[in-house]
Order: structure tokens, then sequence, then C-alpha cells
């Protein structure tokens, strides 16, 4: 062995020692061992929409086919400004405490030890 | 065009693809085992659970791989990780025995067989040594990648490398002179 062995031939031994191991099926068990595959985000996108068309729908007939939209609107127009206003910004506020909620909750354990 | 890792992880992530990720553990299990394999001493099996325990923690917790480092070293610190878990479970984390460690440093005590064995020499070498060299030497990690899979500051990474590359080399020598 020589002894002066430099650094780069060494780490050149090291590496040439770190030979390829095979597979030999470790892939396979891996994947089996993965929970169950969710639905797809794009097709949970498709289901939602379709879901809320076909509930609009029943909704609407159910009603009667009545103006309950043109009610509702008209009802909103007519409300005072101030009203309309304190709407808007409690369900602003509703919305933003919403959404900093699952943004924590979404956080939370997502850091590796 | 081969898919990059950046991209079989986006894939997993968005579509949950098993088949992304599959590819993912067929292009970094040799490294991964590898690594686990000479952490725990060449018990192959051992090596191998924790290998897959890596994986699965890694699918797991994919979300919070942001791709400021690389996959791979991503998975070394997780496969770090499960190898501390597992050395404290069986109380093996202050490595070898040093009387131990001085008798097959002499070489006289050592198989004649072995002489001249880097993965022998390697397997001499105090665990934090050994580790920084493994990552580093063999597994081309930089120190600052090191320092970050290990969880140490950069100059303890830097201070190990260099011990243990020298721990080699006079290993090597000694056996070699004989």
């Amino acid at each position: 062995m020589d002894e002066n062995l430099q650094g780069d031939s060494l780490d050149a031994r090291l590496r040439e020692e770190a030979s390829y191991i095979d597979d030999a099926g470790f892939t396979a068990a891996v994947v089996r061992k993965l929970p169950a595959q969710r639905v797809r985000r794009s097709y949970r996108a498709a289901i939602l929409l379709a879901v809320t068309a076909v509930a609009s729908v029943v909704v609407y007939l159910l009603a009667g086919n009545s103006g309950f939209i043109a009610e509702a609107v008209t009802r909103v127009v007519f409300m005072p400004l101030s009203l309309i206003y304190l709407l808007a910004i409690g369900a602003g506020l509703l919305l933003m405490g919403l959404s900093v909620g699952a943004a924590i909750s979404k956080t939370r354990g997502q850091r590796l030890r | 065009m081969a898919l990059t890792d950046a991209d079989l992880v986006a894939r997993v992530l968005l579509d949950d693809d098993h088949h992304a990720f599959a590819e993912l553990v067929r292009n970094h299990q040799s490294s991964v085992r590898g690594l686990l394999r000479q952490l725990v001493r060449a018990d192959v099996s051992l090596a191998d659970d924790l290998a897959q325990e890596t994986f699965l923690r890694a699918y797991k917790n994919l979300r919070s791989f942001r791709g400021e480092a690389r996959f791979s070293t991503w998975l070394y610190r997780i496969a770090y990780n499960c190898f501390r878990e597992e050395a404290r479970k069986r109380k093996e984390l202050v490595g070898i025995d040093e009387a131990q460690l001085e008798a097959e440093h002499d070489p006289q005590t050592v198989d004649p067989a072995l002489r001249h064995d880097l993965a022998h020499a390697l397997k001499l070498l105090p665990l934090h040594e050994r580790t920084a060299v493994l990552l580093c030497c063999q597994n081309g990690l930089s120190h600052d990648e090191a320092s970050r899979v290990l969880d140490i500051p950069l100059g303890t990474v830097k201070t190990n490398v260099l011990r243990g590359r020298e721990k080699l080399k006079r290993s090597l020598a000694a056996w070699g002179s004989n």
C-alpha cells in the first residue's frame, strides 16, 4: 500500500467501494407498503364541480322554479349600504380566519425531525 | 427524456402517483441502502429495513421537501434519522468500544484476509467520523450538505472528515507495510 496515499485516490477508492446495489424487489416492497392511493386531484375537482352542479339543479327544482334568486338579489339591493359593508367585512374576516387556520394545520406536522 | 427528481416529486404531490414514487425509490435505493449498510456495519437485513422505513417516511413527508436541497440529501437526512432512532433503541449510538477499536487498529491483530480492505478500515472508524467520510467522500455531499444531514455544525463536519480520512490512510498504510 502506498503510504503517501493522496486524498483524491482515497476518495476514488471509497467511491469504488460503494458498488451499485441491485434493486432485487426492494422498490416493489416499498410501493406495496405505501398507503392506498388518494383520488387524483384533477378527478377530485371534477367530482366536486359535478356534485355542486347537481345540487344546484336539485335545489332549483325543489324550490318550484320560483324566482328565489331574483328575490334574494332584490333583498340585497334594498339593504342599507352600511349593512352590506358589515357583511362584506364579516365574510372577509371569516375567510381570513379559516385560511390562517388551514395554513397552520397544514404546516404543523410537515416538518421532519 | 428522463424525468428529474423534481418532476417526479411534483407528480407524487399532485396526483399521488405511485409509479412516480417508485421511480424515485429506484433512482436512490442503491445509495441509501449502501449508506445504511455502512452505518449499521454490513447488517444487510437491518439496513434494508431502515432503507424501507426511510422511503416510507419520505413519502409521508414529501410535502415538507421544498427543493432547497437535493432530493438525495433530503433522503440521507431521513435515513440518518432512522439509523439514529434504531441505534438509540439498541443503545449502540456511542459506537464500538474504544479498546476494541485500538485492538483492531493494531496491524498484528487484523485478520490477514482483511488487510488492504477499505471497507473494513471504514468499519473501524468511530461513528461520527465514519458517517462524515461516507457522506462527503463516498456519496459526494459537500461539507455544508453533510452538516445539514447530520444536524451538526459545519466545522465539526470538516474536522470529522479530516480525522476520518487520516485514520483511514494510517490503517491502510499500516496494513500494507506488513
